[in-house]
């Protein structure tokens, strides 16, 4: 009996927490699409059908390159298995998980720009430069596959290294050359991932903003997020701003159901050490010393850029500026709930969720599958709800509220914090959570532990880990993220990246890369030390 | 005695606030540049008034409209400064804004103006600006601009947020009527770069990044009066220019109307029409007894301003903007 008292305990909370965020879902499209009312959607005009287009062909291209150079960096350090600082590099490209995207674009610019280092070396060499060519489609497409390349090397590198060394044994004694053995050996073990990692970044891609709404330049390059922004900000034309929200919507979500038989789960990042053994023949050696330095070197000299440029515009006065500190106070704040938040949602939720999927607890209740669906379905609702559509909802409601608009702006920006963070705390907390149960859940009953001792005595060693590390991700990517707070962003209510986007947008660069190296400091140092100190084990490489 | 003492300071407190309230004035950026005219007009408003006058900026005057509009109910704005009569119609159907009351006979301005809400404090025409060390030849039209080699390139504003993109959206317009599409396809390959507002723009030019940007046939007279700089120049085109008259107008929500009819009224004094010149670098709506500043007087000037009937801007804005948008997303 008071078993059964515990366990309804163990779920009542997570089915609340699911219910509560379908809810806020189904409020969200019906403010939407109450507002909405007139709008005719009979006739989409030129320009809207031309935005639409071209999101789901910068999506398309996005997908399409990342995924190639992601496969292909993770085929080279698969089969380059010994090599000095290998890890701190495969490392360093998981990281860009937790990178500003803002911060990224910054460094972009530093290399590609009209004034940046290719120009500038090209200048030098040949007294000509390449002038302007990071603005447009290129702009988008090299933040894309910076950011989504070396985050999936990272899970294919995984599944390279998951394949049996047995198969590689037999391919050796049936002299596969390296196409043969990507064919035959690696390529059935990778399908999942690859397909998976593609939908994920596809989805990605397609609700892209702060990059489209920097590198994109004109109009001509404006992705549905970036064109529901204009429509308010620009125009206050609130009808085509919630025409494109509902079209975005529709179109997400359409590409949620088509994706989902491909998502497995979103992060893999279990550790691994099989190594593989294969002589290589000399070409194929440099082509992947090659690839590996290359991509070494596109995703570091950007970074290096950010500190080049921050350290030399007198860093120490930037961060004096009242207005800086006003923003950073705001954002450590923000990251700091919005983690807590997070964290608290996603254990009530997995627990929950891990109640009704275990067998010995209440798998075989009847509702179980469902309700177990319903709260997969909650922690992912991210990758269906855009976050421009999600602030315009916040907006409209704002609009018509009497509560302080700084307020507005904290509940818009704290849910869409926890949102974002959750599909990725999900996939590390719940697996963990379930292997807990399966291992120590007989031990744990037959010693009639409690809810709480079972938590603190038997679950909280084997989550301190995981629990840190998702604490760390949530807290970066708040940190970082760009999205609600252009709407919702005032003199009063300035995160980092806010400012960081109003300092790059008036071209006041000196300050901005002040602010850039500051951001990026401030995210590598949280992420390391908090999963370094409270992590215990080593749970992200 | 503790309570005495309190209400004391209570009445010492309302008293403080209730004797110094505060004027709020939205506009754009480059006004309250540190270069800017915020801090003299702020000097000259807070001599004769019992307040003090607060200045917010936006990256242009449309984004302090929609600044306006955004926050709905719980804006702090009491005058919106900085639209033009491109843009004060569109403004003045979101019934934000209240009669000024004031007699505009003391204004002369190149065009005949009339209007009851909107202010006029300034005006200027719309020119590409480019620096004649770099740029030997300029274009002296938009013919010649569209035809010049395809590694010239500019910067312009967006028309859908700051006035300049507005003005030049116009121009074009005025000039090539229903052909104005296929100049905007030509001209398209030589935009460099369309930003939010003036401010990014004029310092991306300055930066060097583009051979000409969309500012004002007054901008050289900024760089000869502040850096003695003669080398940067206005192409006056034969098509004759574009003009801007920027307005100023008094919301209807606003807690302070005598104040603010107040600085409404200012706008229209001879002190102010000292200051606009050398700070906003436009021409004064009423010429100061002492004259205009020497700089003014030798910069060349069109001989008539092109301008189009706010009314008539305000029925086509969206069709002109669509096409736009068509022309250049092409």
């Amino acid at each position: 009996m008071r078993q059964l008292r515990s366990l309804w305990a163990g779920w009542l909370p997570g089915v609340l927490a699911a219910l509560g965020l379908l809810g806020f879902a189904v409020m969200l499209f019906v403010v939407l699409l109450r507002s909405a009312g007139t709008i005719s959607f009979s006739s989409i005009d030129p320009q809207t059908l031309h935005v639409v287009q071209f999101t789901l062909y910068q999506a398309l291209l996005s997908t399409i390159l990342s995924v190639g150079l992601g496969l292909l960096l993770a085929w080279a350090l698969a089969h380059q298995p010994r090599f000095r600082g290998r890890s701190l590099l495969i490392a360093l490209f998981s990281s860009s998980l937790v990178l500003p995207t803002l911060v990224v674009v910054f460094g972009l610019i530093g290399i590609y720009g009209r004034n940046g280092w290719i120009n500038q070396l090209l200048s030098w060499v040949s007294g000509h430069d390449l002038g302007s060519y990071l603005y447009g489609l290129f702009g988008i497409l090299l933040a894309h596959v910076y950011l989504n390349a070396s985050f999936a090397s990272r899970a294919f590198l995984h599944a390279f290294e998951s394949i049996p060394q047995e198969k590689y044994k037999l391919a050796k004694s049936l002299c596969f050359g390296a196409w043969q053995r990507f064919w035959i050996v690696e390529w059935p073990s990778l399908k999942q991932t690859v397909w998976s990692s593609a939908a994920t970044i596809f989805l990605l891609c397609f609700t892209s903003f702060a990059i489209v709404l920097i590198l994109g330049g004109s109009p001509k390059y404006n992705t549905i997020e970036v064109a529901i922004y204009e429509a308010v900000k620009l125009d206050f034309d609130l009808p085509t701003a919630l025409k494109l929200a509902l079209i975005q919507l529709a179109l997400t979500s359409v590409l949620v159901l088509l994706s989902s038989s491909f998502r497995s789960s979103i992060t893999n990042l279990k550790n691994s050490t099989a190594r593989i053994i294969w002589q290589e023949s000399r070409g194929i050696i440099w082509l992947q010393r090659g690839l590996i330095l290359l991509f070494t070197l596109f995703f570091v000299t950007p970074l290096l850029s950010i500190i080049v440029e921050g350290v030399d515009a007198g860093l120490w006065q930037i961060v004096q500026r009242p207005i800086f500190l006003q923003a950073l106070v705001t954002s450590l704040a923000v990251a700091t709930l919005s983690a807590l938040l997070t964290l608290l949602l996603v254990l009530v939720l997995s627990s929950a969720k891990r109640n009704f999927d275990m067998p010995t607890r209440l798998g075989r209740s009847p509702w179980a599958r469902l309700w177990s669906l319903l709260i997969t379905l909650s922690g992912n609702l991210y990758l269906a709800i855009p976050t421009l559509v999600m602030g315009l909802g916040f907006f409209l409601l704002a609009l018509h509220s009497a509560l302080p608009r700084t307020l507005w702006a904290w509940i818009a920006i704290l849910t869409a914090n926890v949102l974002m963070s959750l599909p990725f705390a999900m996939a590390v907390i719940y697996p963990q959570m379930m292997k807990i149960s399966q291992r120590y859940d007989k031990l744990s009953f037959s010693l009639g532990l409690g809810r709480r001792e079972r938590f603190f005595a038997v679950e909280l060693p084997y989550l301190r880990g995981v629990m840190a590390y998702v604490f760390a991700l949530s807290f970066c990517l708040s940190l970082g993220d760009l999205g609600i707070i252009a709407l919702f962003g005032n003199e009063s209510f300035i995160t980092l990246p806010w400012y960081l986007y109003g300092l790059m947008g008036s071209y006041q660069s000196q300050d901005a890369a002040g602010v850039a190296l500051v951001m990026l400091l401030l995210s590598v140092t949280v992420f390391v030390w908090i999963t370094k100190l409270f992590g215990g084990r080593d749970v992200t490489h | 005695m503790q309570k005495t003492l309190l209400i004391f300071l209570f009445s010492i407190l309302a008293l403080y606030s209730a004797s110094k309230p505060t004027l709020t004035v939205y506009t754009y950026d480059s006004f309250t540049a540190p270069w800017g005219a915020a801090a003299k007009v702020k000097e000259a408003f807070e001599k004769e008034h019992n307040a003090t006058l607060k200045f917010v900026s936006a990256s242009s005057a449309i984004g302090a409209l929609r600044k306006i509009q955004l926050e709905g109910t719980q804006t702090k704005a009491d005058i919106l400064m900085g639209l033009d009569t491109a843009t004060m119609e569109m403004a003045k159907k979101t019934g934000l804004f209240a009669p000024h009351d004031l007699n505009l006979s003391r204004i002369s301005l190149p065009v005949a103006y009339s209007d009851d809400i909107f202010v006029p404090y300034d005006y200027n025409y719309f020119a590409f600006v480019y620096d004649s060390d770099i740029v030997k030849n300029p274009p002296n039209s938009f013919e010649a601009l569209a035809a010049m080699p395809k590694d010239f390139k500019i910067i312009i504003e967006d028309p859908r947020s700051a006035t300049p993109g507005m003005g030049l959206l116009l121009w074009i317009k005025t000039v090539y009527g229903d052909r104005a599409s296929t100049y905007w396809q030509r001209l398209s390959p030589h935009i460099l770069t369309i930003t939010k507002g003036w401010s990014e723009a004029y310092t991306l030019f300055l930066k060097g990044e583009a051979d000409m940007v969309l500012s004002y046939t007054t901008s050289p007279a900024y760089h000869q009066y502040t850096e003695h700089q003669n080398d940067i120049k206005a192409a006056l085109f034969k098509e004759g220019n574009y003009g801007q008259i920027e307005v100023a107008a008094m919301l209807k929500r606003t807690k302070h109307p005598d104040l603010a009819k107040a600085f409404l009224d200012l706008l229209l004094s001879e002190k102010f029409a000292e200051i606009i010149p050398t700070t906003n670098w436009s021409y004064p709506v009423r010429t100061p007894a002492s004259g205009l500043p020497k700089v003014f007087e030798i910069l060349p000037r069109p001989k008539q301003m092109l301008l189009m009937d706010p009314k008539q801007v305000e029925q086509q804005r969206k069709i002109y903007l669509h096409e736009w948008l068509r022309a250049i997303g092409q």
